[in-house]
Parts: structure tokens; sequence; C-alpha cells
């Protein structure tokens, strides 16, 4: 059984061209941990993997320091789409059956590249965890979703598992293990598929503004409660329907544009 | 015993670690660069100018590729009251061009760019981790450092602490005799951002030449210092607080900064600056008095750590004497570990290139120099008597005739309160100081 771990090299938001302040974001910390985790408790092996220009061996030389056993550099742009991403890395890893990745990376944070390499490796998914533990064969995972309200997922391989920055504190590297991984090999691997090149603005995330009706309440506290209470706020608008896929998505949508989250 | 791990560790990848890892690594040795913060110069901060000129045997031409703010060509020295001004100010065009003089410059850029170089001559940089202490053999030897990691000892034939001010692994040595709070002064600075166009218009300064400004009695009722400088989009305001006085003043660094920028030489200067960044940062001020023993069995002490940092007035310096001890640590330890003797006898041959080059010589011949510039009469009672003077000199008291001189020193003098033979005896220990 092997892991893999998909890592992103990330500058920070706040300085976006300075490879002083790039690394690994804390949500691919905490799937580098559960991933060695698992491999600790399943005697299985964890790659870890990257698609990016040479700098971005810094984060697998992090991970093999950590305790990651092999590592791969699969050689792109820094700005690709995530779908070109998920290709490239899903094609190296097709015996893979565990996939651990952060829920979304700091400089882009679509957080679409799990559910693709999912996609492409036909493997369950499990994505924005918040709480995983390992438990023999399984993962047990807990997940976000609007409003307050969990899913609580039993995970099988082969799956796919995203994890919220929080969710685990990567262990510290031992002083040996950082001298041996700054000088170790790491193998260099073409993509499959050609990568494109995104273009795209590199900036803090804004969401878009929206119009909120006036709240209803007759004291300013009461006015308050309705504008900040989401699980409330979500309660109330909250819909449920049965819908072929096709058409959940639709009304998906409209339910988003209504809400004025998607510009119409 | 267990054989070492790397023949030098290097601690902090300041000016004096990154130098002394680079020599060292040049010199064909197994060296490790250990640093605290996540890169080096991530947590590092001074207050003033960098002269690099001893980087001339180490990089040739560095000005070509060193992270300089600006050039400095303008230097004045200010002396304030509370409503005046008299300033010294001296600009020159030969220390805008090769090879230049002084330059400001960022921290994180200046002991990053210095540390690649480490790196590049072959030693192992190894960041975000912490020395808690030192290896020593039975006979009191030291033989290593101890890491906040895991596993994280590391064993060698030399270590070179440059672990900055209060160096805890010089003090865990024992080679500092006695550590006291009046040695340090406390630096805080804020850095301001101002359009480019904005600062060369205020300075008066072009492209990339730039400003520092050394002021004395900007710091109210502490002793201390005033200090303005310009990087390129930026300036930098702060003050240098001796500690004990800060302390029973019971005063806030921040105050005293946000008084000067208030002052009316200071005000239109800084005015519309954005606050980007305040720091503060513990200065080793007392030279000579203060200093360390530099060399034991196994361990050399260079940088801030061995309080290398000279604060006389009208020269303010440390990173140079920090990136030259580390430059001269680093070659003795060469000599020593090439030897195949690392005791102190063996590591001896950094004493004597810091007693034969300016790092001690300057000390030595200015060891009076920061007692006098902090003391009370320069502080307090000098640049008031001399702004008196200067104000008396040049004011038009028509129909009075122009009084001489040496009428008006004597009058301000004797209304600052300032006795003649103090005055002499300053005269003369500022005369055989800096003479």
């Amino acid at each position: 059984m092997s892991i893999v771990v998909c890592l992103k090299w990330v500058s920070h938001p706040g300085e976006p061209h300075d490879s002083r302040f790039s690394g690994m974001s804390h949500a691919d910390q905490s799937a580098l941990e559960f991933a060695l985790q698992q491999a600790e408790s399943t005697g299985a092996t964890v790659t870890a993997i990257t698609v990016g220009p040479p700098g971005a061996e810094k984060v697998l030389r992090d991970a093999l320091a950590c305790g990651a056993h092999h590592a791969v550099r699969i050689e792109g742009p820094t700005t690709t789409s995530g779908t070109d991403v998920a290709t490239a890395i899903a094609d190296h890893i097709t015996d893979a059956r565990w996939v651990w990745c952060g829920d979304y990376s700091l400089d882009r944070g679509a957080g679409s590249v799990p559910a693709f390499i999912a996609a492409h490796l036909n493997a369950q998914q499990a994505l924005g965890i918040i709480h995983a533990s390992i438990e023999g064969d399984a993962v047990h995972a807990t997940r976000r979703l609007d409003g307050g309200r969990r899913e609580l997922l039993e995970v099988t391989a082969p799956a796919v598992v995203s994890v919220e920055g929080a969710t685990a504190r990567l262990r510290r590297a031992t002083l040996a293990a950082v001298r041996a991984a700054a000088s170790a090999t790491i193998p260099v691997v073409s993509a499959t598929t050609p990568m494109h090149r995104a273009e795209f603005m590199v900036r803090p995330y804004r969401p878009r503004a929206r119009v909120l009706p006036a709240p209803e309440g007759a004291t300013a506290l009461e006015r308050l409660r309705v504008l900040t209470d989401a699980a409330a706020a979500s309660a109330a608008r909250g819909d449920t329907v049965r819908l072929e896929p096709a058409d959940a998505a639709a009304r998906i949508v409209r339910a988003l544009r209504e809400w004025g989250y998607l510009a119409h | 015993m267990t054989a070492p791990d790397v023949d030098v560790v290097v601690v902090g990848g300041g000016p004096a670690g990154a130098c002394a890892a680079m020599v060292a690594a040049r010199a064909g040795l197994d060296v490790v660069l250990l640093e605290r913060g996540p890169f080096p110069g991530s947590k590092n901060m001074y207050g003033g100018v960098v002269y690099p000129r001893i980087l001339d045997t180490l990089i040739p031409e560095w000005w070509l590729e060193a992270p300089v703010q600006r050039w400095v060509t303008r230097r004045s020295t200010m002396l304030l009251t509370e409503t005046q001004a008299v300033t010294i100010d001296f600009r020159t065009e030969a220390w805008g061009a090769p090879p230049y003089n002084g330059a400001t410059a960022y921290r994180p850029d200046w002991d990053h760019w210095l540390a690649g170089h480490a790196q590049a001559a072959g030693a192992q940089l190894i960041t975000d981790t912490t020395v808690i202490g030192l290896i020593r053999d039975e006979h009191g030897a030291v033989v290593g450092v101890r890491t906040d990691r895991p596993d994280g000892d590391l064993r060698a034939r030399v270590v070179i602490a440059c672990d900055g001010v209060n160096s805890f692994l010089a003090k865990e040595a024992g080679l500092y005799e006695h550590t006291d709070a009046k040695h340090y002064t406390l630096g805080v600075k804020e850095t301001l951002a101002l359009p480019k166009e904005t600062i060369d218009e205020r300075f008066a300064v072009r492209d990339r030449h730039g400003v520092d400004i050394e002021i004395i009695g900007a710091t109210g009722s502490v002793n201390g210092g005033g200090f303005l400088y310009t990087n390129l989009d930026t300036i930098a305001v702060g003050v240098v607080l001796k500690l004990p006085k800060l302390a029973a003043q019971a005063q806030r660094p921040e105050a005293i900064i946000a008084k000067m920028k208030q002052h009316p030489a200071i005000a239109p200067l800084v005015q519309g600056g954005e606050l980007k960044e305040y720091s503060a940062h513990l200065i080793p001020e007392a030279g000579l008095t203060m200093m360390p023993k530099m060399v034991m069995d196994g361990m050399l002490v260079a940088g801030d750590a061995a309080a290398l940092c000279l604060a006389a007035g009208i020269w303010l310096e440390g990173v140079n004497f920090a990136m030259a001890s580390g430059m001269y640590a680093g070659e003795a330890a060469a000599e020593a570990v090439r030897g195949g003797d690392v005791t102190a006898n063996g590591l001896q041959g950094y004493q004597r290139r810091l007693s034969d080059t300016f790092v001690l010589k300057d000390h030595r011949k200015l060891h009076r120099a920061p007692e006098l510039v902090l003391s009370d009469r320069v502080q307090h009672l000098y640049p008031g008597m001399v702004a008196n003077v200067v104000e008396r000199m040049f004011r038009v008291d028509n129909p009075e005739p122009k009084p001489g001189l040496r009428r008006i020193v004597t009058q301000e003098r004797q209304r600052a309160g300032v006795r003649r033979r103090d005055l002499l005896r300053d005269g003369w220990t500022g005369f055989r100081s800096f003479g």
C-alpha cells in the first residue's frame, strides 16, 4: 500500500514574489502529518509529490526531513491550472491507495486539485476535512458543511483526503534528518501531458460584495443577531431538494446567484 | 569521546555568523550555520548604516550585488533643544560611487544575502533551529551545541558563537565576567513609508543617494541619542536609550520617538509617513568595559555576542565589526582545525587578529567615548548651551553691536550651569578619544 502526500510550494500572500517567505501551507503540513501517521500505523511508505520549478523542492526536502520515504518533483511552471496539476500528479501515482492534500493552497485557494485527482484515480474523496483519525484501514473524518453543520465520513482506500490547516501539527524534523534531506537527490519527472501556464493575479482573497436586506428587529441587538448569526441565517434559507446531479448543480448555481455569491 | 559531526558550527545567521561560515567553508571546512529564524535576518534589526569596506576581501565588488537601499552621501549630526537645532551637515559625491562608504539596508535583505555567500562557499544553513546550550567535555571544553530539534545535538571541533547581544552561549560558557544593565542601550525604531520622490525632495538627495542623521538632545530626560536615515521608499526614525535611565524615568520608548518626531526640525521630515514597522533591540554599547573573553577551548565569540559594537558619538558602527570579527573567527577556526589544536591556545589567532585590526584598535582608541557621549552634561547641558551660543551669534540685535564670541560662550556656559573645569575635562576626554 502506498501513501502519497501532495505538497505545494507557495509564497506568503503578502510577499508573493519573495522566496524567503515560501514553503508549505499549514494545510499541506497537516496533510503530511496525517500521511506520516498513517504510514506508521500501516507500515506503508509515504511519497511526497509536488508540481513546480526547482525551488519547489524546498517543500519536498522538508517532507523528507520529517520522515517521508520518497519525494518526486514534477517539472512545471509555478502557476498552472488546477486540472493540469491534478492530471500530472494522478498520472504519476496510479497505484496510490491514499492521497493526502491540503484543502486549498494559500495563493489560489480554489481547493480543486484534490477533487480532480480523485476523479482521475476514480477514488473516494473526503475534502475540506476538519478532523481526521486513522483507524485501521479506514480514516474517520469530519467534514465542514455550511451553517455550522458537520458530515461524518468513514473513508476507505483508494481515497483522496484534503485537510484544513488546523487538523494536525507537523512533527519537528530531527537535526540529522534536516541535514540529510538538504543533500538528498530529488527525482524530477516530466508531466505526461503538456502543462499550461495559468495567467492570474495573486492577491489577497476578497469576497465579492453582496447586497443584504436590512435586518428586521426592534432592537439593535436583535438586528445584529439577524445579521451575524450564521446558523439562523442559513437555516432560514436552507432548502433540501432531491435532484439529478446536473439539475442539482444548476440549482446550486442559481441559489448562489440569488444569495449574491456569484455575479449575475 | 564521540567524533565531531562537523568541523565548525556557527550559531546565528547574522553578519558575524554569515562571514564566519563563509570564511571557514572557503577554507575547506565542513561548516553548519544554525539560524533560529525562518531565514537569516528574519528577526534582525539595527538603527543605522552599514559600512561594508571589510567585505572588499571577502566579496570583491560587493556593491554590485549587495541589497543596498541607499548609499549615504549626506551625514548630519544634530543637536536639539526643545525649540532649537544645530546641525553639522556634510555631503560628498564620492560616497555615492564605487568603492562607496556607508549604505542603508534592510537587515532581512542584508543578512540573507551574506548567508547566501556562506552557502555558496559550501556551508550548510539550517534554519528554524535554536541552539539551547553547549555540549562540553569532561575538561569543560566546548565540543558542540544542543539544539531544540529532536536528537538535536551537533558536535563540532569549533563552535563560533554569533548569537547576538545577550549571547546565551558566551554567558553559559562563563565568558562574561559580569553583565550590567548600564552597559546596554535599547534601540527602538519606526520605519515609515514615504514615496521615493518625497524622500528625495525632503532630504535633498537623488537616485540611490541617502542621508544619515545622528541626533543628540532628542531623548528628553533619558540619556541616549536619536537617528533618522533614508531607505529607498521608507525612512527609519528611532532612538537609542540608556537602559537604567529608561527604567528609572518610567518612560515608554515609543513616547520618546513620538516626541522627537514632533520636534520642529524633525516633524517636516517625517510628516505623512505611514508606519510600516516598529522594532526594538538591545545594543551592547559599553565597548571594552563589557567585552567578554572571546576565546576558550573549542569556542570563539563574535559580533554583538562579543559586545563588538562601537557607539562612540560620531561613530556608530556594529555590522562592520560583526562582519570583521566573524571573518577573523572563521580564519582562526580554519587555522586551528588544520593545525589539529582547537584549544584556546590553538584558537588564539582570533584574539591576535582582533587586536591587530580596527576591531579592537578602534575600541581601544575610543574606549572613553561611549561614556562621554551618554554623560549627563553632553546629553542635557551642552546641546542647549551650543544652540544658545549659535542663536546669539546669528541674532541681529541692532542697534546693539555684535557681541564677541568669547563673551557669548562664557555667558551661555554660566547660564547652562556648566562649570569651566567640567567643560575643559570633557573637551580633553573628547580630544583624547576622537583626536
